[in-house]
């Protein structure tokens, strides 16, 4: 029988914690709201998509959102009221620096987990949790492990399959030969993708450009980190926690554990450039834009992603070639 | 002289001043006449109408002399504390301290409106990359690194969590500058479950106590800081006692806003009720005079109902206004186009409601912090202006959208339609810039349609 299906797309969502509860856990890469189904003026391009996706799903079973933006948390009401899907909004704290925020969200995951039940989900045992987990250790694993082998863009689908469809839906075979290494190292910072974004990898890469740091919130920036399971051994839980709220965000008060981590992958994959992935109206995102000018050497792009475009404007697609070529 | 109730422009003012100092006014030493603010820099004062009575002339002066207060307050050597964005709850705790100053500089809000941007601070935030896709309060961002405005708190204590990207976001930048923050997590409030032990909050609504209890623990680091700061020791009586004086002023303002807005004929305009309001946030960084004020403006408000009096039409429609206006000047034009204002939601209505005292202070105020209407869900807030609908007997409601906020693209549309579902009222929604001049005729059009439906309905 197929599992059912738990959506979100917040990276401080466990796909573990779902899993474990006998659930399909899917981080969901919208499609861009083309024609919004709850149409909502000065609203984030990519709340408004999720909105849409959520709202029209069929596989769902419920949804999951979280409180990581006043946008997404106010975009909950807006779910609830327009469709039937079961909802839960998860508190995730801003904060992080004491140790009352990080017991804040372990007592949010177990509240999930109880959703999860209503849900007829089964509470996992510590054994099978601590499975779970390190399948997904091993599975996220081997995925940063490959991308040496593949393309930037074949790179980044594979992290947002992995997260959208499991293990099952990865193409594990590794091409014969290296992709060519070529091309300018540039970084794509920012918020989440949409389904039609990921084009833009092989259009940078026709430029004469690489993404070689994905840390927008769909790509690597969004993996947490790997599970220690010999530290909390008799509590994985906890483990799970300390670990997922341990990734870096824009959000979080101070955000410099955002910039700490930029710095450290900024220099380990030798970036030339920068590209500032931001939705129109993401405030969180668009605030940061003169400070990281500020805080890197390197050049910036400042790419605001218009509302429910299909595609980049014209004018983006020209920005970033000539953002490529003067790199080069 | 008509000495009758009514609003009257500033120029106006001046004479009627000369006339009530001939009649033998009594001001405090902030007082005086009140176009004098103009030469500050306040302009929009120009453009607004005000309240004719002695209780509002001190009210005005009081507002407009925080700064100077505040100056005042860091050569006297007492510690400045920028409380942020919570709005009415930290204020209680810095307040309960001696030589203490508490101030929002959210408050910079404003700045754009009454200075008619003249300030330069949003042009400050813009080369900053904070521009008007944001909320009025990137002011604040241009009032720090100019330092025109206000002294540079000591200390910066920011809620953050449940709160608007706005100021969040604008707050990290202040930050990030060199202005560093106490944050401090304020969760987006739910329902408790039916498993859990729930606490009924000031205002109506219910949150679980484990969200009380986390917010205590919050309170509780905040105290460790205002301690450290001022080296005094916040014990439970000197909180208790805090709590009993903002409970003076809150109790005072609820007096107030039931009068004016029960009243038969309007006893005084939007303007000074919102003023007014606003004193109960942070008492205008002085919470004794912050009494007297308002017990001035009850004292007057009460006399006008008495007698019969008041500064509008008697068929105005009672207007219950959402989220606070970037303009002022448009809630005159909203009683020129035949309404009044019976009813507000600006964002801190918890800032409004008696703090428990039948509770452990600090237990106390975790319950007022997580009864803001903002930390909550948007269908929590509208149940909330439904009561208060109800309450006085608004006829119409006038959503005011701030250009920008974070939080007015996806609430206007929840709350319309839970006032639908609830009550059979009118509702408009506006947006309103800080200088709305050019879209005057356009707001008013809007605004008399509402007027002229609302009336059809009351006689059918
Ligand atoms: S992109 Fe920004 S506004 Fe949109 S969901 Fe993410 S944080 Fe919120
Ligand atoms: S007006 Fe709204 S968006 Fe602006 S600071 Fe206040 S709550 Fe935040």
């Amino acid at each position: 029988m197929k599992k059912k299906t738990i959506i979100y797309t917040c990276p401080y969502v466990p796909a573990e914690w779902i899993a474990a509860h006998g659930f399909c856990p899917s981080r969901i890469i919208p499609k861009a709201a083309g024609n919004p189904i709850v149409p909502m003026e000065g609203v984030c391009p990519y709340v408004q998509a999720f909105v849409n996706q959520v709202t029209t799903s069929r596989e769902a079973t419920a949804v999951v959102m979280t409180t990581v933006c006043d946008q997404m948390r106010r975009a909950f009401d807006i779910v609830t009221s327009s469709c039937k899907l079961p909802g839960f909004l998860m508190n995730i704290p801003s904060t992080w620096q004491h140790v009352g925020a990080q017991k804040l969200y372990l007592e949010e995951l177990k509240r999930f987990g109880r959703f999860l039940v209503t849900l007829g989900g089964k509470t996992p045992s510590n054994k099978f949790l601590t499975e779970i987990m390190l399948e997904y250790n091993n599975a996220r694993s081997s995925i940063l492990a490959m991308r040496k082998y593949l393309t930037s863009s074949q790179y980044s689908q594979t992290i947002a399959t992995f997260n959208r469809d499991g293990k099952e839906a990865v193409s594990w075979t590794l091409p014969k030969d290296k992709p060519p290494m070529a091309g300018t190292s540039l970084a794509i910072i920012g918020g989440p993708l949409l389904e039609e974004s990921f084009s833009l990898f092989d259009e940078i890469e026709n430029y004469g450009g690489r993404i070689v740091l994905d840390a927008t919130e769909t790509g690597e920036r969004g993996i947490c980190g790997h599970f220690d399971m010999d530290k909390h051994q008799d509590d994985p839980l906890r483990e799970l926690a300390d670990t997922y709220f341990c990734i870096p965000d824009v959000f979080r008060r101070p955000n410099n554990r955002l910039y700490d981590w930029l710095k450290e992958q900024l220099a380990n994959r030798e970036v030339r450039g920068i590209i500032l992935w931001r939705y129109m109206w993401c405030d969180m995102w668009h605030a940061e834009v003169h400070r990281l000018k500020k805080w890197t050497e390197l050049p910036v792009l400042d790419i605001d992603v218009n509302a429910n475009e299909k595609g980049l404007s014209v004018r983006t697609h020209l920005r970033i070639q000539a953002f490529v070529e003067m790199l080069q | 002289m008509n000495n009758d109730p009514r609003q009257i422009t500033l120029t106006e003012w001046d004479e009627h001043y000369e006339h009530l100092q001939k009649k033998g006014l009594r001001e405090p030493d902030y007082g005086g006449v009140l176009s004098r603010h103009v030469g500050d820099g306040n302009k929009r004062l120009l453009k607004l109408r005000y309240d004719n009575s002695a209780a509002a002339l001190r009210l005005w002066n009081f507002l407009l002399t925080e700064e100077k207060r505040l100056h005042q307050a860091r050569a006297e050597g007492k510690k400045i504390v920028g409380v942020m964005k919570d709005l009415g709850t930290v204020p209680v705790m810095a307040y309960s301290l001696d030589n203490v100053a508490a101030f929002y500089p959210d408050g910079a809000w404003w700045i754009p409106c009454v200075m008619e941007f003249g300030a330069g601070l949003l042009e400050v935030a813009d080369s900053l990359g904070i521009d008007e896709s944001f909320c009025p309060v990137r002011a604040m961002l241009g009032a720090f690194i100019t330092e025109s405005h206000f002294p540079i708190p000591d200390k910066l204590i920011c809620s953050v969590g449940a709160t608007c990207d706005d100021f969040s976001a604008i707050a990290q930048r202040l930050d990030a500058l060199g202005y560093p923050i106490m944050w401090w997590e304020i969760p987006h409030r739910r329902k408790p479950e039916s498993d859990e032990t729930a606490v009924k909050l000031p205002g109506g609504g219910a949150a679980p106590k484990s969200q009380i209890e986390f917010v205590m623990s919050e309170f509780k680091r905040i105290k460790v800081v205002l301690e450290e700061l001022t080296g005094q020791y916040l014990n439970a009586e000197k909180l208790s006692a805090g709590i009993k004086k903002a409970n003076q002023v809150r109790r005072c303002l609820a007096e107030l806003r039931n009068i004016v807005f029960t009243a038969k004929l309007c006893p005084i305009g939007a303007i000074e009720m919102l003023v007014a309001e606003m004193l109960a946030i942070h008492f205008c960084s002085d919470q004794n005079e912050t009494i007297i004020v308002l017990t001035e403006l009850v004292n007057e408000v009460k006399s006008r109902v008495q007698f019969g009096k008041g500064v509008l039409n008697a068929d105005a429609v009672k207007v219950f206004w959402i989220n606070p206006v970037a303009d002022l000047q448009v809630m005159n034009l909203l009683e020129d186009c035949g309404g009044r204002i019976c009813g507000t939601e600006y964002l801190f209505s918890h800032a409004l409601d008696l703090i428990p005292e039948n509770v452990p202070a600090i237990e106390a105020l975790a319950m007022m912090a997580l009864a803001d209407p903002m930390v909550g869900s948007s269908v929590d807030r509208a149940e909330r202006i439904c009561a208060d609908i109800r309450r006085f007997g608004s006829e119409a409601v006038l959503i005011s959208r701030i250009p920008g906020a974070s939080h007015c693209a996806l609430e206007g549309k929840v709350i319309t339609e839970a006032i639908h579902a609830m009550l059979e009222v009118s509702v408009l929604e506006i947006e309103v810039p800080p200088v709305s001049d050019s879209i005057h005729p356009t707001l008013c059009t809007r605004l008399e349609a509402l007027i002229e439906t609302t009336k059809r309905r009351r006689t059918k």
